[in-house]
Protein backbone atom coordinates (compact mmCIF):
# COMPACT_ATOMS: atom_id res chain seq x y z
CA UNK A 1 0.00 0.00 0.00
CA UNK A 2 2.33 2.41 1.04
CA UNK A 3 4.29 2.20 -2.23
CA UNK A 4 1.26 3.23 -4.64
CA UNK A 5 0.25 6.19 -6.15
CA UNK A 6 -1.45 8.73 -4.01
CA UNK A 7 -3.65 10.32 -6.57
CA UNK A 8 -4.38 6.41 -7.57
CA UNK A 9 -4.95 5.22 -4.09
CA UNK A 10 -7.00 8.59 -3.35
CA UNK A 11 -9.31 7.16 -6.22
CA UNK A 12 -9.28 3.99 -5.61
CA UNK A 13 -10.70 4.31 -2.01
CA UNK A 14 -13.03 7.74 -2.65
CA UNK A 15 -15.00 6.08 -5.18
CA UNK A 16 -15.80 3.01 -3.04
CA UNK A 17 -16.79 5.43 -0.07
CA UNK A 18 -19.27 6.50 -2.22
CA UNK A 19 -20.39 3.51 -3.39
CA UNK A 20 -20.98 2.12 0.25
CA UNK A 21 -22.80 5.12 0.59
CA UNK A 22 -25.79 4.24 -1.70
CA UNK A 23 -26.32 1.31 -0.52
CA UNK A 24 -27.43 -0.07 3.06
CA UNK A 25 -25.42 -3.59 3.91
CA UNK A 26 -23.90 -3.43 7.17
CA UNK A 27 -21.99 -7.50 6.33
CA UNK A 28 -20.74 -5.57 3.23
CA UNK A 29 -19.50 -2.38 5.36
CA UNK A 30 -17.88 -5.18 7.88
CA UNK A 31 -16.13 -7.02 5.45
CA UNK A 32 -14.21 -4.18 4.00
CA UNK A 33 -13.68 -3.05 7.09
CA UNK A 34 -11.96 -6.41 8.05
CA UNK A 35 -10.15 -5.84 4.40
CA UNK A 36 -8.63 -2.63 5.59
CA UNK A 37 -7.11 -3.43 8.88
CA UNK A 38 -5.80 -6.38 7.20
CA UNK A 39 -4.15 -3.80 4.91
CA UNK A 40 -3.59 -1.79 7.08
CA UNK A 41 -1.82 -4.56 8.83
CA UNK A 42 0.29 -5.23 6.10
CA UNK A 43 1.51 -2.17 5.58
CA UNK A 44 3.17 -2.68 8.70
CA UNK A 45 1.67 -0.15 10.58
CA UNK A 46 2.29 0.01 14.30
CA UNK A 47 -0.60 -1.45 15.99
CA UNK A 48 -0.34 0.48 19.35
CA UNK A 49 -1.28 3.27 16.67
CA UNK A 50 -3.92 1.43 15.78
CA UNK A 51 -5.68 0.74 18.47
CA UNK A 52 -5.48 4.38 19.57
CA UNK A 53 -6.72 5.63 16.51
CA UNK A 54 -9.84 3.47 16.08
CA UNK A 55 -10.83 3.64 19.95
CA UNK A 56 -12.66 6.41 19.75
CA UNK A 57 -14.39 5.42 16.29
CA UNK A 58 -15.47 2.65 18.15
CA UNK A 59 -17.19 4.72 20.69
CA UNK A 60 -18.62 6.70 17.95
CA UNK A 61 -19.99 3.73 15.94
CA UNK A 62 -21.35 2.38 19.52
CA UNK A 63 -22.92 5.66 19.82
CA UNK A 64 -24.42 5.53 16.04
CA UNK A 65 -25.84 2.16 16.89
CA UNK A 66 -28.16 3.19 20.11
CA UNK A 67 -29.34 6.21 17.68
CA UNK A 68 -30.03 4.35 15.03
CA UNK A 69 -31.78 1.56 16.85
CA UNK A 70 -33.46 4.09 19.43
CA UNK A 71 -34.76 6.31 16.34
CA UNK A 72 -35.94 4.41 13.40
CA UNK A 73 -37.58 6.80 10.49
CA UNK A 74 -40.45 4.25 11.42
CA UNK A 75 -40.73 5.15 14.91
CA UNK A 76 -42.81 8.94 15.05
CA UNK A 77 -42.37 9.89 18.71
CA UNK A 78 -38.16 10.12 19.62
CA UNK A 79 -38.74 7.16 22.45
CA UNK A 80 -41.27 4.64 21.36
CA UNK A 81 -41.97 1.77 23.88
CA UNK A 82 -41.82 -0.07 20.90
CA UNK A 83 -38.25 0.68 20.04
CA UNK A 84 -37.25 -1.16 23.78
CA UNK A 85 -38.42 -4.27 22.19
CA UNK A 86 -35.13 -6.72 20.44
CA UNK A 87 -36.81 -6.29 17.48
CA UNK A 88 -34.62 -7.54 14.39
CA UNK A 89 -35.20 -4.19 12.27
CA UNK A 90 -34.43 -1.62 15.12
CA UNK A 91 -30.96 -4.05 15.50
CA UNK A 92 -30.60 -4.01 12.16
CA UNK A 93 -30.86 -0.23 11.64
CA UNK A 94 -28.45 0.31 14.11
CA UNK A 95 -25.48 -2.04 12.85
CA UNK A 96 -26.29 -0.26 9.76
CA UNK A 97 -25.73 3.28 10.92
CA UNK A 98 -22.85 1.93 13.16
CA UNK A 99 -20.70 -0.64 10.66
CA UNK A 100 -20.79 2.52 8.52
CA UNK A 101 -18.72 4.92 11.06
CA UNK A 102 -16.14 1.84 11.09
CA UNK A 103 -16.27 1.37 7.45
CA UNK A 104 -15.29 5.01 6.60
CA UNK A 105 -12.73 5.25 9.46
CA UNK A 106 -11.46 2.37 8.20
CA UNK A 107 -10.83 3.58 4.74
CA UNK A 108 -9.91 6.58 5.40
CA UNK A 109 -7.20 5.44 7.83
CA UNK A 110 -6.12 3.03 5.10
CA UNK A 111 -5.24 6.13 3.30
CA UNK A 112 -4.13 8.82 5.69
CA UNK A 113 -1.37 6.17 7.21
CA UNK A 114 0.24 4.53 4.08
CA UNK A 115 0.27 7.99 2.13
CA UNK A 116 3.89 10.09 2.48
CA UNK A 117 1.93 13.53 2.46
CA UNK A 118 4.50 15.25 0.53
CA UNK A 119 4.10 12.98 -1.88
CA UNK A 120 0.04 13.27 -1.81
CA UNK A 121 0.52 17.15 -3.28
CA UNK A 122 3.14 16.00 -5.40
CA UNK A 123 0.92 13.61 -7.13
CA UNK A 124 -2.03 15.86 -6.90
CA UNK A 125 0.12 18.74 -8.86
CA UNK A 126 1.59 16.15 -11.75
CA UNK A 127 -0.98 14.05 -12.23
CA UNK A 128 -4.62 15.39 -11.19
CA UNK A 129 -2.87 19.11 -12.62
CA UNK A 130 -2.93 21.09 -8.98
CA UNK A 131 -1.87 24.97 -9.84
CA UNK A 132 1.72 25.03 -8.65
CA UNK A 133 0.52 27.99 -6.76
CA UNK A 134 -1.95 25.77 -4.63
CA UNK A 135 0.30 22.65 -4.31
CA UNK A 136 3.24 25.19 -3.05
CA UNK A 137 0.73 26.85 -0.79
CA UNK A 138 -0.85 24.05 0.80
CA UNK A 139 3.61 22.61 1.20
CA UNK A 140 4.32 26.21 2.56
CA UNK A 141 1.35 25.92 5.16
CA UNK A 142 1.95 22.34 5.75
CA UNK A 143 5.44 23.10 6.90
CA UNK A 144 4.75 25.64 9.09
CA UNK A 145 2.17 23.38 11.36
CA UNK A 146 5.25 22.41 13.82
CA UNK A 147 6.02 25.90 14.68
CA UNK A 148 2.11 26.61 14.69
CA UNK A 149 1.57 23.94 17.76
CA UNK A 150 4.47 25.70 19.05
CA UNK A 151 2.69 28.80 18.96
CA UNK A 152 -0.63 27.88 20.75
CA UNK A 153 1.50 26.27 23.57
CA UNK A 154 2.85 30.17 23.92
CA UNK A 155 -0.02 31.72 23.67
CA UNK A 156 -1.92 29.41 26.27
CA UNK A 157 1.11 30.06 28.73
CA UNK A 158 0.80 33.96 27.51
CA UNK A 159 -2.62 33.97 28.81
CA UNK A 160 -2.09 31.93 32.01
CA UNK A 161 1.05 34.37 32.67
CA UNK A 162 -1.83 36.72 32.60
CA UNK A 163 -3.98 34.85 35.07
CA UNK A 164 -6.29 34.29 31.94
CA UNK A 165 -7.49 30.37 31.81
CA UNK A 166 -8.37 28.98 28.63
CA UNK A 167 -9.58 26.05 27.94
CA UNK A 168 -7.68 23.79 25.06
CA UNK A 169 -10.36 24.60 22.41
CA UNK A 170 -11.22 28.22 24.24
CA UNK A 171 -12.57 30.87 21.41
CA UNK A 172 -10.02 33.77 23.39
CA UNK A 173 -7.21 31.54 21.63
CA UNK A 174 -8.60 32.17 17.96
CA UNK A 175 -7.70 35.87 18.02
CA UNK A 176 -3.69 35.61 18.84
CA UNK A 177 -3.02 32.34 16.72
CA UNK A 178 -4.96 34.35 13.76
CA UNK A 179 -2.76 37.19 14.20
CA UNK A 180 0.03 34.89 14.20
CA UNK A 181 -1.35 32.82 10.68
CA UNK A 182 -1.83 36.25 8.67
CA UNK A 183 1.97 37.79 10.06
CA UNK A 184 3.59 34.32 8.74
CA UNK A 185 1.46 33.95 5.75
CA UNK A 186 2.66 37.37 4.66
CA UNK A 187 6.43 36.62 5.41
CA UNK A 188 6.13 33.28 3.78
CA UNK A 189 4.77 34.29 0.14
CA UNK A 190 7.24 37.60 0.35
CA UNK A 191 9.78 34.96 1.25
CA UNK A 192 8.30 32.62 -1.54
CA UNK A 193 8.39 35.49 -4.37
CA UNK A 194 11.94 36.64 -3.68
CA UNK A 195 13.31 33.27 -4.00
CA UNK A 196 11.69 33.10 -7.37
CA UNK A 197 9.00 31.24 -7.37
CA UNK A 198 5.87 32.67 -9.70
CA UNK A 199 2.88 29.92 -10.39
CA UNK A 200 1.82 31.04 -13.99
CA UNK A 201 4.76 29.79 -15.65
CA UNK A 202 5.30 26.14 -16.00
CA UNK A 203 8.11 24.03 -14.02
CA UNK A 204 10.43 21.46 -14.18
CA UNK A 205 9.82 18.64 -11.34
CA UNK A 206 13.24 17.51 -9.33
CA UNK A 207 10.56 14.44 -7.73
CA UNK A 208 8.84 12.97 -10.47
CA UNK A 209 5.80 10.96 -9.38
CA UNK A 210 5.39 8.41 -10.99
CA UNK A 211 2.37 6.15 -12.12
CA UNK A 212 2.79 2.50 -13.14
CA UNK A 213 0.39 -0.46 -14.42
CA UNK A 214 -0.11 -1.76 -10.19
CA UNK A 215 -0.59 1.81 -9.56
CA UNK A 216 -3.27 1.61 -12.29
CA UNK A 217 -4.63 -1.57 -11.20
CA UNK A 218 -5.90 -0.72 -7.48
CA UNK A 219 -8.41 1.47 -8.33
CA UNK A 220 -9.43 -0.87 -10.86
CA UNK A 221 -9.76 -3.70 -8.35
CA UNK A 222 -11.50 -1.70 -5.35
CA UNK A 223 -14.30 -0.21 -7.71
CA UNK A 224 -14.80 -3.16 -9.88
CA UNK A 225 -14.51 -5.32 -6.75
CA UNK A 226 -17.15 -2.97 -5.16
CA UNK A 227 -19.53 -3.29 -8.38
CA UNK A 228 -19.78 -6.36 -8.50
CA UNK A 229 -20.27 -7.25 -4.98
CA UNK A 230 -23.39 -4.76 -5.39
CA UNK A 231 -25.02 -5.37 -8.82
CA UNK B 1 -6.59 30.63 -15.61
CA UNK B 2 -6.75 30.79 -11.88
CA UNK B 3 -3.43 31.38 -11.08
CA UNK B 4 -3.78 34.83 -12.85
CA UNK B 5 -6.71 35.82 -10.60
CA UNK B 6 -5.06 34.65 -7.38
CA UNK B 7 -2.01 36.23 -5.79
CA UNK B 8 0.58 34.25 -4.07
CA UNK B 9 -0.23 36.10 -0.44
CA UNK B 10 -3.57 34.91 -0.76
CA UNK B 11 -3.26 31.46 -1.20
CA UNK B 12 -0.61 31.42 1.65
CA UNK B 13 -3.00 32.90 3.52
CA UNK B 14 -6.19 30.52 3.07
CA UNK B 15 -3.78 27.43 3.02
CA UNK B 16 -1.98 28.92 6.63
CA UNK B 17 -5.97 29.87 7.75
CA UNK B 18 -6.48 25.82 6.68
CA UNK B 19 -3.55 24.23 8.78
CA UNK B 20 -4.80 26.68 11.38
CA UNK B 21 -8.62 24.96 11.38
CA UNK B 22 -7.61 21.66 10.47
CA UNK B 23 -5.92 21.53 13.71
CA UNK B 24 -8.83 23.29 15.65
CA UNK B 25 -11.31 20.62 13.52
CA UNK B 26 -8.89 17.93 15.11
CA UNK B 27 -8.74 19.22 18.77
CA UNK B 28 -12.83 20.00 18.56
CA UNK B 29 -13.62 16.62 17.05
CA UNK B 30 -11.91 15.39 20.07
CA UNK B 31 -14.46 17.49 21.88
CA UNK B 32 -17.67 16.19 20.35
CA UNK B 33 -16.78 12.91 20.78
CA UNK B 34 -16.64 13.73 24.37
CA UNK B 35 -20.18 15.07 24.33
CA UNK B 36 -21.27 12.38 21.94
CA UNK B 37 -19.97 9.47 24.71
CA UNK B 38 -21.81 11.16 27.03
CA UNK B 39 -24.62 11.63 25.11
CA UNK B 40 -24.82 7.64 24.01
CA UNK B 41 -26.64 6.20 26.21
CA UNK B 42 -29.58 8.58 26.05
CA UNK B 43 -29.54 7.54 22.05
CA UNK B 44 -28.59 11.58 21.40
CA UNK B 45 -25.01 10.55 20.11
CA UNK B 46 -25.06 12.58 17.08
CA UNK B 47 -26.51 15.87 19.29
CA UNK B 48 -22.89 15.85 20.53
CA UNK B 49 -21.55 17.22 17.37
CA UNK B 50 -24.64 19.08 16.50
CA UNK B 51 -23.68 21.63 19.46
CA UNK B 52 -20.23 22.81 17.93
CA UNK B 53 -21.13 21.70 14.10
CA UNK B 54 -20.53 25.92 13.07
CA UNK B 55 -17.02 25.15 13.93
CA UNK B 56 -16.70 23.28 10.84
CA UNK B 57 -17.63 26.94 8.92
CA UNK B 58 -15.39 28.93 10.67
CA UNK B 59 -12.58 28.49 8.45
CA UNK B 60 -14.54 29.38 5.29
CA UNK B 61 -16.38 32.15 6.93
CA UNK B 62 -12.75 34.22 8.41
CA UNK B 63 -11.17 33.71 4.88
CA UNK B 64 -14.33 35.15 2.89
CA UNK B 65 -14.36 37.69 5.84
CA UNK B 66 -10.28 38.98 4.96
CA UNK B 67 -9.69 37.80 1.84
CA UNK B 68 -13.41 39.37 0.30
CA UNK B 69 -12.96 37.77 -3.20
CA UNK B 70 -15.54 35.17 -4.75
CA UNK B 71 -13.62 31.25 -3.92
CA UNK B 72 -12.27 32.17 -1.00
CA UNK B 73 -14.55 30.54 1.35
CA UNK B 74 -14.64 27.30 -1.09
CA UNK B 75 -10.73 26.68 -1.56
CA UNK B 76 -10.26 27.56 1.79
CA UNK B 77 -12.40 24.94 3.63
CA UNK B 78 -11.30 22.71 0.92
CA UNK B 79 -7.46 23.59 1.91
CA UNK B 80 -8.15 22.77 5.48
CA UNK B 81 -9.74 19.66 4.17
CA UNK B 82 -6.51 18.63 2.05
CA UNK B 83 -4.40 19.79 5.65
CA UNK B 84 -6.54 17.36 7.51
CA UNK B 85 -6.46 14.75 5.25
CA UNK B 86 -2.46 15.10 6.04
CA UNK B 87 -2.36 15.27 9.46
CA UNK B 88 -3.99 11.69 8.93
CA UNK B 89 -8.00 12.45 10.24
CA UNK B 90 -9.67 9.21 10.40
CA UNK B 91 -12.52 11.39 8.11
CA UNK B 92 -10.30 10.74 5.49
CA UNK B 93 -11.36 10.81 1.71
CA UNK B 94 -14.87 11.78 2.38
CA UNK B 95 -13.01 15.02 4.09
CA UNK B 96 -12.40 16.40 0.54
CA UNK B 97 -15.84 15.96 -0.04
CA UNK B 98 -17.42 17.20 2.77
CA UNK B 99 -15.05 20.31 3.00
CA UNK B 100 -16.26 21.04 -0.62
CA UNK B 101 -19.91 20.89 0.33
CA UNK B 102 -19.44 23.29 3.53
CA UNK B 103 -17.50 25.63 1.81
CA UNK B 104 -20.18 25.81 -1.27
CA UNK B 105 -22.35 26.56 0.98
CA UNK B 106 -20.49 29.43 3.07
CA UNK B 107 -19.57 30.80 -0.95
CA UNK B 108 -23.41 30.58 -1.51
CA UNK B 109 -24.36 32.57 1.43
CA UNK B 110 -21.52 35.83 0.53
CA UNK B 111 -22.78 35.42 -3.02
CA UNK B 112 -26.08 35.90 -1.63
CA UNK B 113 -25.71 39.26 -1.26
CA UNK B 114 -23.00 39.90 -4.35
CA UNK B 115 -19.68 39.66 -2.19
CA UNK B 116 -20.67 43.11 -1.25
CA UNK B 117 -21.84 42.56 2.44
CA UNK B 118 -19.60 41.06 5.16
CA UNK B 119 -21.19 41.65 8.12
CA UNK B 120 -22.39 39.56 10.80
CA UNK B 121 -25.81 38.69 8.82
CA UNK B 122 -24.32 37.82 5.82
CA UNK B 123 -21.99 35.85 7.59
CA UNK B 124 -24.44 33.88 9.79
CA UNK B 125 -26.42 33.46 6.38
CA UNK B 126 -23.24 31.46 5.06
CA UNK B 127 -23.09 29.13 8.23
CA UNK B 128 -26.68 28.57 7.59
CA UNK B 129 -26.45 27.61 4.08
CA UNK B 130 -23.51 25.63 4.79
CA UNK B 131 -25.51 23.88 7.84
CA UNK B 132 -27.97 22.75 5.11
CA UNK B 133 -25.69 21.83 2.42
CA UNK B 134 -24.05 19.63 5.06
CA UNK B 135 -26.93 18.28 5.90
CA UNK B 136 -28.48 17.35 3.21
CA UNK B 137 -25.19 15.64 2.09
CA UNK B 138 -25.29 14.15 5.40
CA UNK B 139 -28.73 12.64 4.88
CA UNK B 140 -27.48 10.63 2.04
CA UNK B 141 -24.27 9.60 3.17
CA UNK B 142 -24.46 8.46 7.11
CA UNK B 143 -27.78 7.53 5.83
CA UNK B 144 -29.53 9.76 8.31
CA UNK B 145 -32.67 8.91 6.61
CA UNK B 146 -33.43 6.17 8.53
CA UNK B 147 -33.58 8.05 11.48
CA UNK B 148 -36.44 10.11 12.88
CA UNK B 149 -37.67 12.86 11.49
CA UNK B 150 -38.44 14.56 15.02
CA UNK B 151 -34.91 13.49 15.38
CA UNK B 152 -33.37 15.00 12.48
CA UNK B 153 -35.32 18.52 12.78
CA UNK B 154 -33.90 18.90 16.19
CA UNK B 155 -30.72 18.13 14.63
CA UNK B 156 -30.69 20.60 11.85
CA UNK B 157 -32.28 23.12 13.99
CA UNK B 158 -29.20 22.94 16.93
CA UNK B 159 -27.02 23.11 14.00
CA UNK B 160 -28.29 26.48 12.97
CA UNK B 161 -27.95 27.63 16.39
CA UNK B 162 -24.27 26.45 16.28
CA UNK B 163 -23.83 27.82 12.46
CA UNK B 164 -24.62 30.94 14.01
CA UNK B 165 -22.54 31.02 17.45
CA UNK B 166 -19.50 29.98 15.95
CA UNK B 167 -19.59 30.93 12.00
CA UNK B 168 -21.05 34.32 12.72
CA UNK B 169 -20.68 35.54 16.14
CA UNK B 170 -17.20 34.39 16.94
CA UNK B 171 -15.73 34.42 13.42
CA UNK B 172 -17.02 38.12 13.05
CA UNK B 173 -15.88 38.78 16.58
CA UNK B 174 -12.58 37.28 15.63
CA UNK B 175 -11.89 39.35 12.63
CA UNK B 176 -12.53 42.64 14.03
CA UNK B 177 -10.07 41.99 17.32
CA UNK B 178 -7.75 41.06 13.74
CA UNK B 179 -8.35 44.04 12.02
CA UNK B 180 -8.20 46.67 14.81
CA UNK B 181 -4.65 44.43 15.47
CA UNK B 182 -3.97 46.16 12.21
CA UNK B 183 -2.25 43.19 10.65
CA UNK B 184 -4.54 43.16 7.96
CA UNK B 185 -3.64 45.84 6.68
CA UNK B 186 -2.96 44.80 2.84
CA UNK B 187 -5.96 42.95 2.74
CA UNK B 188 -9.41 44.36 1.80
CA UNK B 189 -10.60 43.89 4.86
CA UNK B 190 -8.19 46.08 6.74
CA UNK B 191 -8.10 48.78 3.51
CA UNK B 192 -11.17 50.78 4.64
CA UNK B 193 -9.54 51.77 7.64
CA UNK B 194 -7.02 54.78 8.24
CA UNK B 195 -6.80 54.90 12.42
CA UNK B 196 -4.35 51.95 13.64
CA UNK B 197 -4.67 51.60 17.33
CA UNK B 198 -1.45 50.95 18.79
CA UNK B 199 -1.00 47.56 20.11
CA UNK B 200 -0.82 46.81 23.70
CA UNK B 201 1.35 44.05 24.32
Amino acid sequence: MNALNPVCKLIGIFVPTLILAAVHHPILNISVFVICLLLLLMSRVRVKLLLLLFLPIILASIGMFFTGYHFQVESGAPVNADNWQMTGSAVWNGLTLSSRVLVYAGLGLLFALTTNKIDLIRSLQQQLHLPSIFAYGILAAWNIFPNLMEEYRKTRLAFRARGVYTSPVSPTLLKPMLVKAVLWSNALSIAMESKGFNGSVKRTEFYVIRVGWKDLLFPVVTIGGMVVFVF
Amino acid sequence: MVEQKWKLRDVVLMAVLGTVFAAVYLGVFYLGLGLQTALTPFGFAPFGFEIIYGVWFMAATIAAYIIRKPGAALITEVLAAVIELMMGNAGGVTLLLAGFIQGLGVELGFALFRYKRFNLFSMTVAGICAAVFIFIYELFYLQYYLLSPVLLTGQLMIRFLSAFIFAGLISKLTCDGLTKTGVLKSYSIGRGRVEIEVLQD
